[in-house]
């Protein structure tokens, strides 16, 4: 045999070799770490914490739940989080020798991920608490429903829990922040434990990480996945589990959701998964064309939360925040619909959309807000006490329970809350509710002496009942109508 | 000036070092054939350099390791974790370990496809086998140092092998674990067979290897196009180091792309209580793995002695095979079928 042709054989031979030890390398690598998940880092820095910390009766779970995180792999350790500066941070405490707190915030987590921490500063997510503070959603939980006498049961338990806390200290006789016996940093048991989304942090920042990611394993998949939200995003008020439930997107998940692959990097839609979306999917994770944001409005055209809708850019405006037009926002969302949908099929979903939201304001919420504020303007109701007129608990059903489940039935395709809990509820309240409570409130103000008011407040309500909307109430019925009822 | 201390300089070396400069310079001029400026020809020099760098990264890991078993796993932890570019070092000790068993075959395919084991080479193509066993033993014995689960229970699978062997079987056994289970003592044993009993055995065998590469020197082999060449050889340097320098460059890149990108872990720690659903050795026991599933612990013994025995006399067995065919390319056939069955299982046992 030539030479040459031995040199062929010899570059063969060590070419198959390579490959097989290729191949050989793929299957151990994945049987080394079955679960893809690397022994955790534990450095010198943090062992003690884990030491202690994976020990039962302390906390046992933190230590090995952070053992399962990409924390641990990636050798993210306790103090990385936990650690406070001396003179900066009020709910520091000096614990074996490290000067630690208790709550990481996301001013904490923005040490290594700043464009989160940016975005998610921006977003509504994290003024949860902010926008409700001092108002009547505060009142009717605090006063109405509670009583400061009772720790704010109601609220710390309730609304702070989704909304978030502003995070207080017990103190002593002196004012001081109160330690315990170890020196660790009393917080006040109204405020914390919280990680509500606009919890409002000792350090000034606004949220909580650990709202949706959950500690100590901080899972992206857990994260992606609806029962994550739907701690907070359900029940009459604001029923985006239930909605999602009924929908397709969420018949899928639940029928699809091992196909979901949840756990990639990245998650873009269409390119790592297919087989359904999650709320994640639409709001917040990547497409092929968008990055993944932590700004939930990035992709929202309309504000449903309202008594009256407002485009998103508006309610920003009002509030003095400056973000991206709606229109813009709204091209957003049709890029992630354009995974799965086409075009047209995304273009009349937003007609219908638009459809659905005129629908409510210009029949039920636009003038049943205009009859309340002619109402408390002109004395027939009290100003300045929420909930101490029957009226007032009509019209908060009316716009903040049937109103939005309405609207929000129609943005989130969930036919059957959309029809009985949404649109057949807001008629029935309005007009076997709202209107005879009206006209109790404006008969009461004529008794009353308050005779003017009374006046306009019946004149206002006349317009609205004689409207088109409306007026078929009052047996007013075009010919087209009264001709589509026969067939 | 600089002739002054030129001369007193040399004058000093030459009265407290009697040994003739002439040696080096002729050393360094060994003339080089022709076919080893081919780089598959070139490779014999990667092992080597394999092992100077095992060498390196190995003195610096045994500064942290602790060969007992309550420690083994912190202090590979430790390295791993905190010590200053410890994972660094870690993880090229680690792989460079993978490629010098690598090299050794490659460089043993290459010389027996080529037949430069016969006469008068073969006692150096026996010394080389012996290098490729010290290599995989090696291995063995520093995969089983991590005292992690895996490795922890591959030490227990080479104790067990061993101990079918018949008659001594258990003896060799009992030696290799210091006792009736694997634990302090095995690591011990270990620890002192990769750091001090191996490296002297290997260096004895280098020396030897190199020392009959140089006296009897390297089959000249020939190809068409250095045929009409005038010139058959080059020199040692600096043409063929020029060479090495290459092959050593090329090492390092790839030896640090696979550290950065697959760095060494940990794995869970050794629970001697806790036997994993998979249990491996290293992958260059894979093929011996495998046979130990498809026979009896003896038939797989008896099949690998086979292996090693006909590995290691093989000048003398191709011999027959010229004695009847001077053009008998017996030996490529038997190596090509060699080489496919042991890739072959080597990927067989992976799978499974």
């Amino acid at each position: 045999m030539e030479l040459e042709q031995k040199r062929k054989i010899i570059m063969g031979m060590s070419f198959i070799l390579l490959a097989g030890l290729m191949i050989v390398g793929y299957f151990e690598g994945k049987r080394h770490f079955p679960d893809g998940r690397p022994a955790p880092i534990i450095d010198s820095r943090n062992k003690k914490c884990v030491g202690c910390h994976t020990e039962a009766d302390n906390a046992k779970t933190v230590g090995e739940q952070w053992k399962l995180s990409v924390h641990a792999q990636k050798g993210v350790g306790c103090l990385d989080c936990h650690e406070a500066k001396e003179g900066e941070d009020s709910d520091g405490f000096s614990h074996y020798k490290n000067f630690i707190a208790t709550i990481v915030t996301p001013k904490d987590c923005a040490r290594c991920h700043k464009k989160e921490f940016e975005q998610f500063q921006a977003s509504a997510h994290s003024t949860a608490r902010k926008i409700i503070d001092g108002s009547e959603e505060d009142f009717l939980s605090r006063v109405v429903q509670g009583h400061a006498k009772y720790g704010d049961a109601s609220t710390v338990s309730g609304c702070d829990q989704c909304h978030g806390s502003k995070v207080e200290f017990l103190r002593d006789e002196a004012g001081e922040i109160a330690l315990d016996k170890n020196g660790i940093v009393q917080l006040d048991p109204k405020t914390w434990p919280n990680t509500g989304m606009g919890r409002i942090n000792p350090d000034g920042s606004m949220g909580s990480c650990a709202a949706c990611h959950n500690r100590h394993m901080f899972s992206s998949a857990q994260a992606r996945q609806p029962e994550n939200c739907a701690k907070c995003h359900r029940g009459p008020t604001h029923p985006h589990d239930e909605l999602y439930a009924e929908s397709k997107h969420g018949i899928n998940y639940r029928a699809h959701k091992d196909e979901l692959n949840l756990n990639k990097r990245k998650w873009i839609v269409g390119v790592d998964y297919t087989a359904a979306p999650t709320c994640s999917t639409c709001h917040m994770s990547a497409t092929p064309n968008q990055e993944i944001t932590h700004n939930v409005g990035d992709k929202l055209s309309w504000v449903l939360r309202d008594p009256v809708s407002m485009k998103i850019d508006e309610k920003e405006k009002s509030l003095g925040k400056n973000g991206l037009p709606a229109k813009k926002r709204r091209e957003n969302m049709a890029d992630v619909c354009n995974q799965c949908h086409i075009k047209q099929y995304v273009r009349n979903y937003y007609t219908q959309l638009d459809n659905g939201i005129a629908l409510y304001d210009n029949k039920y919420g636009i003038p049943a807000q205009k009859i309340m504020d002619t109402l408390k303007n002109e004395g027939l109701i009290t100003k300045n006490i929420p909930f101490d007129d029957e009226i007032e608990w009509i019209y908060h059903d009316l716009w903040r329970g049937e109103g939005r489940r309405a609207r929000m039935g129609v943005a989130m395709m969930g036919p059957a809350i959309t029809q009985w809990e949404g649109f057949y509820e807001l008629a029935q309240t309005f007009y076997n509710e709202f209107v005879p409570a009206v006209r109790k409130v404006i008969e009461d103000g004529k008794r009353r002496g308050k005779s003017s008011g009374a006046s306009k407040a019946q004149a206002l309500l006349n317009s609205i009942m004689n409207s088109a909307e409306h007026k078929w109430y009052s047996g007013q019925i075009d010919e087209k109508t009264k001709a589509e009822l026969k067939k | 000036m600089l002739a002054k201390i030129k001369t007193s300089v040399s004058g000093w070396l030459k009265e407290s070092l009697p040994v003739d400069p002439e040696i080096f310079k002729e050393a360094s001029a060994e003339p080089i054939p022709n076919h080893m400026k081919k780089w598959w020809f070139a490779l014999g020099g990667s092992p080597a350099i394999l092992f100077g760098v095992q060498l390196l990264t190995g003195i610096l890991l045994a500064f942290y390791y602790i060969p007992d078993p309550d420690s083994a796993y912190d202090s590979v932890a430790k390295i791993t974790n905190e010590v200053s570019f410890g994972w660094f070092i870690r993880s090229i000790h680690k792989w460079s370990a993978h490629f010098m068993v690598f090299a050794v075959i490659v460089h043993l395919m290459r010389v027996f496809f080529t037949g430069a084991f016969r006469k008068p080479r073969e006692l150096n193509w026996m010394i080389g086998v012996g290098l490729m066993i010290t290599t995989m033993m090696f291995g063995f014995t520093g995969y089983s140092l991590i005292y992690e689960q895996i490795s922890y229970w591959a030490a227990v699978v080479g104790a067990e092998v061993a101990a079918s062997v018949p008659f001594i079987g258990e003896d060799i056994a009992r030696f290799m674990k210091g006792g009736e289970s694997v634990g302090a003592n095995t690591l011990t044993r270990f620890y002192v067979l990769h750091i001090g009993v191996l490296p002297t055995v290997i260096f004895m065998l280098l020396g030897l290897h190199f020392y009959l590469i140089r006296t009897i020197g390297v089959t000249e082999l020939e190809f068409k196009v250095d045929k009409n060449k005038e010139k058959k050889t080059f020199p040692f340097f600096p043409d063929h180091i020029y060479t090495e320098t290459i092959v050593a460059l090329v090492i390092t890149i790839i030896l640090v792309f696979m550290a950065l990108t697959f760095p060494a872990q940990m794995g869970d720690r050794a629970n001697p209580f806790q036997t994993p659903d998979h249990i491996k050795p290293e992958w260059f026991f894979y093929p011996m793995f495998r046979l130990l599933k498809l026979l009896s612990e003896l038939g797989a013994i008896l099949g690998t002695t086979v292996f090693v025995l006909l590995l290691l006399f093989w000048p003398f067995v191709d011999r027959l095979f010229i004695k009847k065919n001077p053009n008998s390319n017996a030996t490529i056939w038997f190596g090509i079928a060699g080489v496919t069955i042991l890739v072959a299982f080597t990927i067989w046992e992976a799978l499974v």
